[in-house]
């Protein structure tokens, strides 16, 4: 299973020449330092899957000795190695750059990646080919750029969750929300693999 | 005598076509050829021994072991090659072996690089710039260096030109000199199999219609030619179809013997090439 997530930098040799420049854009523009560590993070993951969604690739793996459980599992396994080597580019990066940055903003952008992994892969086997990188491009951006006015609304109309989350000490509100993105993302990996097992190629 | 794959009353259903109550066995060691109109449900049959398809009903066994618990080990033993490239086009054929390599326990760099030789591939240049021929050798280069018992082939001479089809059907009869091998590949090119298939399995509309040595097609069926007047409701029930022409009828049997009772002298019985009984099926499914 190791060599499914290998076959992932083989792939996208090419594509890595740009990872690095396309992460120094980011840093040296000041982005800040969440959105960075997310974009980095999504860089390999779904790059993957633009080859994932073809037919061919799956009758290919299908046909090599790998199990259906396999195949889906080195994408969910293989998503949190690349987000952790991604960290560990772009933590240099910023680091070189003199960027200023903390671990809760490491914690942010990797939580928020898993996230958009745990919803978005199971979309990839609903959806047909072609059309999935667009929807998830689409709604990425929508999330984005929705997600300042949620969080503004959600600060000022419900007061009880915002209370109830400040009057959480620090330790308390990370454990619990480490706990329910790690929840979240087995559920996801669970939903992604059953539909993956019925899927005919 | 073993047989390495075998499909027990297996039936898929699509909308508008299916693959009906199939019974079909591979025999272990020797060349199955694969036939059928486009459409027949080869390629589905094929789907569902690579188990890339689940049959609805029914039971596939691989070297006696099914796909439920032994998926890797059954796939382990299988050398595939498809119509139409599988592998990613982007990449050379080095960085491919890299991808594919270590999925194979057996897997022999040596071999790999034998045939890759022999078949005068380009190791970096990308698939996308392969010929179609080029594509089908390096899919076969693929299939043969894990030391595969069984080897499947979906269509592999379609598109091709002679020549190659030629040495394409040469090297799988080198192949067969080691006796451990078994292949099976589906065609519509008939001519292919009369020079290295040892049994045929013929399929229509979804069924299996035989699957015989091909000594015992040719023993079997035959064409006969005759004039119009020896054929009324009785006689024409020695023929699979019967084509009618001013000059006379031409039919297919597939049982000689009746055929010699019924007529006598009073017919010529020639050898009827597997086009010819695909032809013939496929009419005589037409107008029943």
């Amino acid at each position: 299973m190791f060599n499914l997530i290998r076959r992932d930098v083989i792939l996208q040799k090419w594509q890595l020449l740009f990872f690095i420049p396309f992460i120094l854009v980011f840093v040296i523009m000041g982005a800040s330092p969440v959105l960075v560590f997310l974009v980095a993070s999504i860089f390999i993951p779904f790059n993957t899957y633009a080859y994932d969604e073809k037919a061919e690739t799956n009758i290919l793996l299908n046909s090599l000795p790998y199990t259906r459980i396999e195949i889906i599992a080195s994408r969910y396994l293989g998503a949190i190695f690349y987000m952790l080597l991604s960290i560990g580019v772009t933590s240099l990066a910023l680091f070189i750059f003199n960027k200023p940055f903390t671990l809760t903003d490491i914690a942010i952008g990797s939580g928020l990646f898993l996230l958009f992994a745990a919803f978005t892969f199971p979309l990839f086997q609903i959806f047909k080919p072609g059309y999935i990188t667009t929807v998830i491009l689409i709604s990425f951006i929508l999330l984005s750029w929705a997600a300042q006015p949620i969080a503004q609304f959600i600060t000022e109309h419900l007061t009880a969750i915002t209370d109830f989350i400040a009057s959480l000490s620090m330790t308390a509100l990370y454990t619990g929300v480490t706990l329910i993105i790690m929840a979240i993302y087995l559920i996801s990996w669970i939903i992604t693999t059953s539909i993956y097992q019925r899927k005919v190629f | 005598m073993e047989n390495i794959v075998e499909l027990k009353n297996v039936t898929k259903k699509f909308k508008g076509f299916s693959v009906n109550n199939m019974n079909l066995q591979v025999k272990q060691g020797y060349v199955t050829g694969f036939i059928g109109a486009n459409g027949a449900g080869k390629s589905t049959t094929i789907k569902m021994i690579m188990n890339l398809l689940r049959p609805d009903a029914g039971e596939i066994n691989l070297f006696g072991l099914d796909y439920k618990k032994h998926e890797k080990a059954i796939k382990e033993r299988i050398g595939f090659v498809y119509d139409g490239n599988v592998f990613f086009e982007g990449l050379n054929l080095k960085d491919i072996k890299r991808i594919v390599a270590p999925a194979y326990k057996h897997w022999d760099d040596k071999v790999f690089h034998q045939y890759i030789e022999k078949f005068e591939l380009p190791i970096n240049k990308s698939m996308k710039t392969f010929s179609k021929g080029m594509q089908m050798k390096a899919s076969l280069a693929i299939a043969l260096s894990h030391q595969a018992e069984l080897i499947i082939m979906d269509e592999p001479t379609a598109g091709l030109d002679p020549i190659f089809r030629r040495e394409l059907l040469n090297l799988l009869q080198e192949l067969m000199i080691d006796g451990n091998r078994t292949i099976f590949f589906s065609t519509h090119i008939t001519t292919d199999l009369d020079r290295i298939a040892d049994y045929i399995a013929f399929m229509q509309n979804g069924e299996l219609v035989f699957n015989q040595s091909i000594h015992d097609v040719a023993e079997n069926y035959a064409l006969v030619k005759g004039g119009l007047d020896l054929l009324d409701r009785d006689t024409e029930k020695a023929f699979v179809h019967v084509h009618r022409a001013s000059t006379g009828f031409e039919a297919l049997t597939k049982n000689i013997q009746a055929v010699k009772n019924t007529f006598g002298d009073t017919v010529v019985i020639e050898r009827a090439s597997l086009e010819d009984i695909m032809y013939y099926f496929k009419g005589g499914v037409q107008h029943v």
